[in-house]
C-alpha cells in the first residue's frame, strides 16, 4: 500500500543536517500529501491537458477502478473519455447497463469503431456485478463502463480487485449521492454539467486536497458558439510544489 | 455397503464404525444396522467405470490398457516432458480421477508389471489396514515410465479400479484417502522395492501360496532365488514371465485402449436430482471423458449436447437437452465445466433427473495453439472467444449485443444492436456505415422511447425550460415502412445539459394546433 511520508520536524531537521533527500527522492512510492503521486500504475493519457495535469501519474490509471460520479447520464461523459477509449480500441470497450440504449453511430463519431463495442444488458445486478468481473478477469477488453446505482462497499472492492488482475481502463459511473460514501477507488471524479463543457470535482486522488471545480471543455462541441474567453486560465497544479495551504 | 455372493465386500466409513467387516454375511450386517443399504456387486458397471476411467486417462497418454483385477496401465514416457514431469503428471491424474469420483491408487515404474504390483500393493494394504473407503469404485494405479536406459516400450502406469464396489455405478466423492503414489523411476530402486514385495501379489503364484508359504519364501526377492527350472515345473511358466516382465528381463506386449468413432458417455445417477445445478459434478464426470476422447482422436469439440433422462414409467419423459455451441473449438475440460455451469444454473428441469449422457456432436480437428514470441497483452482471439461464450451462457445471447450500425436517417432504425454470436464480416459493417459518420450530430445515449416534454412559456420543458441552441435537422423518411417526419433540435437545459429534442410535423389531425415535442437523446 501506500506509506505517507511524515515530514521530519523542524528540530529533527536541524540536527540532521541537509544529507537527508527528500522523501520523493527515495522512492517512486513515496510523495508528500501536498504533491500528486506518480509512480503506480501504468496510465493512459486522458487527452485533456488540464486535466491531466491533475491527475496523479499523469492519466488515467489502468487495472483501477475509477469512479465517475455524475447526476444523470449524458452530460458530456463519453466525449470526456473519448481519447482514452480510442486509445484502448483496438481490443473491445464493453458498455455494462448503459442507463439508455447506447447510439452505435454517435460512439462512431467519436472514433470508437462499431465493431469493438459490446452491450452487456445483465437483468439483474448480481449478473451485472457477475459480468464486469468476467470482464475485467479475462483482460481480453480494453476498457469496461460499469453503469451502477447501488453497489455495496464489497462489491466495489471486489471489483476494484479483479481489476487489478489485468490491464482493463474500468470506470465505474455512478450517480452523485455515492460520492459521500467510502469506496476503494483510488481515484474518484464528480462530472457536473457546465457550459461549452465539464465542471469536475476530485472527490478523491491520490494528491493534494482540490476544492475548486476544474473547467474542461469538451471536444467536439456540439453548438458552434463563441470560444471559451471568459473563462479563467487555470494554472496546473505544480506536481511537486508545495501548495501554500499546507505551508502555513 | 456391497455385497458379493452375501459377503460383505466393501463398505463406508460408518458401516465399518459400526462393526461391520469384510467378509460378514448378509444377516450379520442386517442386524448390525438394519437400516443399511446393500447393494449387490455388479461386475458389468464396474466394466464400464473402468472403461471410463480409461477414456479419461486417453488425455494424459494415447496409450492406456486395461489390465486384469480393474487395473489401467498408462505409458507416459512420452507424456512427461509435456507435463511437466513426473510429480505434475501424478497430481493431474490423482485430480481427474479425483473429479470423475473414483479413489485410485497410482504407482510409476520403468515396467508396467512393476507399476501393477506396486500399485497392488498400494491398494492392498490400505484393504488389509481395513481403511479402504466404501462402495465407491477406487482405482488403484500405476504409473510408469521408462527413464531407465532398459528402454523398450515404455510400459504404462496403471490406475486400477479396485476389486470391489461401484455397484451401484455412483460417482462416489470421498476425499482423497491418502494413497501414497508408490514412485520408483530407477532399475535400481525399482528392484529394490519389488524384492519386498510379498509373493501372493502375483496372480499365478496365489494357487500355491501354501506351498510358498511352507518354503519361506514370501518376498518377490527370495522367489527370485529359487531355480528357475524347478520353479517352471511347479508353478508353470506363466509365473516366471510375469517376474520377467516385473523386473524388465522380457518385454511387454499390450491390448491398447482404442477410442470409439464416435463419443457417447452416459452415467447413471445415484439419486433423483431436482435441482439442475447439482448436475455438474455428474457432467464434469462427462466432460472429462470427453475430454480424454478428444485428445486421443486429435479431435476439437464445436458443440455438445448435455442429455437429462428422466425418470421412466407412468411419467415417462424425453429427456432435456442442453446444447452448448462454442464459437471457438476446444479438447480442454476447464471452458466446457464452466459453460456448463452458467447454463445448468439457468436450466428449469420439468422431472427429476435420473441419469445424464453427453454426446459429441459437432467435431473437428484439433488445431495447434498457435503461439507468438511476444504474447499479446488482450489475449488470444480464443480468450475474447470463451469470455464472450461466458457471458452468453449466463446472461443470455439477446443481452450480449455488438453494434451494427447502419446509415439512415432515423435514427432508431440506424441504431441496429445484434447478438454477439452472429457472424458479420468486416466488409458487410463497412458497406452499413454511412460514408461519414460525423457528419450528423448524434447523441451517444438514445432513448428506448421517446419521451413526451410538457410544455411551459410555449418551451419544452425538461427538468428546466429547455433552450433550443442548434439549427433543426429535419427528418423525413421511412414512407415504406414507418414514417418520420420530424425536426430534430439541440436544446439545452438551465444547468447546460445538452438534449436531442424533435417536434412531431404532422399532427393526426388539424384540431390539434399546438406542437409536440419529444426527447429522443442525450449527448454523452
Amino acid at each position: 500500500m501506500f506509506i505517507q511520508y511524515i515530514l521530519p520536524t523542524m528540530m529533527n531537521c536541524a540536527s540532521i543536517p541537509s544529507i537527508r533527500p527528500a522523501p520523493e527522492a527515495l522512492h517512486p512510492a513515496l510523495w508528500k500529501a501536498s504533491q500528486l503521486a506518480r509512480g503506480g500504475a501504468r496510465c493512459i493519457d486522458t487527452g485533456h491537458a488540464p486535466l491531466t495535469s491533475q491527475l496523479p501519474g499523469g492519466g488515467w490509471p489502468v487495472g483501477t477502478l475509477v469512479e465517475l460520479l455524475q447526476q444523470q447520464a449524458g452530460i458530456g461523459e463519453m466525449r470526456l473519455l473519448r481519447p482514452a477509449l480510442q486509445a484502448c480500441a483496438e481490443r473491445r470497450i464493453v458498455l455494462l447497463q448503459p442507463p439508455h440504449p447506447p447510439q452505435a453511430l454517435a460512439l462512431a463519431a467519436l472514433g470508437l469503431p462499431p465493431s469493438q463495442l459490446l452491450w452487456l444488458k445483465p437483468e439483474r445486478s448480481a449478473d451485472a456485478l457477475w459480468a464486469a468481473e468476467q470482464v475485467l478477469r479475462s483482460g481480453s477488453c480494453g476498457a469496461l463502463l460499469f453503469w451502477a446505482n447501488h453497489v455495496r462497499g464489497e462489491s466495489l472492492r471486489r471489483l476494484h480487485l479483479a481489476a487489478q488482475h489485468g490491464e482493463t481502463l474500468f470506470f465505474m459511473l455512478r450517480p452523485l449521492a455515492a460520492a459521500q460514501d467510502a469506496s476503494p477507488a483510488p481515484l474518484r471524479l464528480a462530472l457536473r454539467p457546465a457550459a461549452g463543457g465539464l465542471n469536475i470535482d476530485f472527490v478523491k486522488r491520490r494528491g493534494p486536497q482540490r476544492d475548486a471545480p476544474l473547467f474542461l471543455p469538451l471536444t467536439p462541441s456540439l453548438l458552434q458558439r463563441h470560444a471559451f474567453v471568459d473563462r479563467p486560465v487555470l494554472t496546473p497544479a505544480a506536481a511537486r510544489g508545495l501548495q501554500p495551504q499546507l505551508v502555513q | 455397503m456391497v455385497l458379493e455372493q452375501e459377503r460383505v465386500l466393501a463398505c463406508s466409513a460408518l458401516a465399518r464404525a459400526a462393526g461391520v467387516g469384510r467378509g460378514m454375511r448378509r444377516g450379520g450386517v442386517l442386524m448390525l444396522l438394519p437400516e443399511a443399504r446393500l447393494l449387490e456387486r455388479d461386475p458389468a458397471r464396474e466394466a464400464e467405470a473402468l472403461d471410463a476411467v480409461a477414456l479419461a486417462m486417453l488425455q494424459y497418454t494415447p496409450q492406456v490398457a486395461l489390465a486384469e483385477e480393474a487395473t489401467l496401465l498408462m505409458d507416459v514416457g512420452a507424456s512427461l516432458r509435456l507435463f511437466g514431469g513426473i510429480r505434475a503428471l501424478c497430481a493431474r491424474v490423482r485430480a481427474s480421477l479425483d473429479a470423475l469420483g473414483f479413489t485410485a491408487a497410482l504407482s510409476c515404474a520403468p515396467t508396467a508389471r512393476a507399476a501393477w504390483l506396486l500399485a497392488r500393493h498400494g491398494g492392498q494394504g490400505r484393504r488389509q489396514s481395513g481403511r479402504h473407503g466404501g462402495k465407491n469404485g477406487g482405482a488403484q494405479g500405476g504409473i510408469h515410465d521408462d527413464t531407465s536406459d532398459r528402454a523398450r516400450d515404455s510400459a504404462g502406469s496403471h490406475a486400477h479400479g479396485s476389486g470391489h464396489g461401484n455397484a451401484n455405478g455412483s460417482p462416489h466423492r470421498n476425499p482423497p484417502a491418502g494413497i501414497r503414489a508408490a514412485r520408483a523411476l530407477r532399475m535400481a530402486s525399482l528392484e529394490r522395492r519389488l524384492d519386498r514385495l510379498p509373493v501372493a501379489l502375483l496372480p499365478p503364484a496365489r494357487a500355491y501360496a501354501a506351498w510358498f508359504e511352507g518354503l519361506g519364501c514370501e518376498r518377490l526377492g527370495e522367489l527370485r532365488r529359487l531355480p528357475r527350472p524347478g520353479l517352471q515345473r511347479r508353478c508353470g511358466r506363466e509365473l516366471l514371465d510375469m517376474l520377467d516382465a516385473a523386473y524388465g528381463l522380457c518385454p511387454e506386449l499390450f491390448d491398447w485402449v482404442a477410442p470409439p468413432e464416435s463419443f457417447r458417455a452416459r452415467l447413471e445417477l445415484f439419486d433423483r436430482i431436482e435441482g439442475a445445478d447439482l448436475l455438474l459434478a455428474g457432467a464434469h464426470h462427462l466432460v472429462l471423458q470427453l475430454t480424454g476422447w478428444l485428445c486421443a482422436r486429435q479431435l476439437a469439440v464445436e458443440r455438445i449436447t448435455l442429455l437429462m433422462e428422466h425418470e421412466r414409467g407412468r411419467v415417462a419423459m424425453p429427456p432435456t437437452p442442453l446444447e452448448v455451441a462454442l464459437a471457438e473449438p476446444t479438447w480442454r475440460d476447464e471452458h466446457l465445466v464452466r459453460l456448463l455451469r452458467e447454463r445448468l444454473a439457468k436450466q428449469e428441469l420439468p422431472a427429476p433427473v435420473i441419469g445424464l449422457a453427453l454426446e459429441a456432436l459437432q467435431v473437428r480437428a484439433m488445431a495447434p495453439p498457435s503461439e507468438s514470441l511476444f504474447p499479446e497483452p488482450g489475449g488470444t482471439e480464443e480468450d475474447r472467444m470463451r469470455m464472450l461464450e461466458l457471458l452468453v451462457a449466463r446472461l443470455g445471447p439477446e443481452n450480449v449485443l455488438q453494434a451494427l450500425p447502419q446509415a439512415d436517417y432515423r435514427p432508431e432504425v440506424a441504431n441496429e444492436w445484434v447478438p454477439v454470436q452472429q457472424r458479420v464480416r468486416p466488409s458487410e459493417r463497412a458497406a452499413r456505415l454511412p460514408p461519414v459518420v460525423a457528419s450528423l450530430p448524434r447523441p451517444s445515449w438514445l432513448l428506448a422511447k421517446p419521451i413526451a416534454l410538457l410544455m411551459r412559456n410555449h418551451r419544452p420543458y425538461y427538468g428546466s425550460s429547455l433552450k433550443v441552441a442548434s439549427t433543426p435537422e429535419r427528418i423525413e423518411a421511412g414512407w415504406w415502412s414507418d414514417t418520420q417526419t420530424r425536426d430534430y433540435f439541440i436544446a439545452e437545459g438551465q444547468d447546460h445539459t445538452l438534449y436531442w429534442i424533435y417536434r412531431e410535423r404532422i399532427i393526426g389531425s388539424g384540431v390539434d394546433a399546438e406542437p409536440r415535442w419529444y426527447l429522443h437523446g442525450l449527448f454523452g
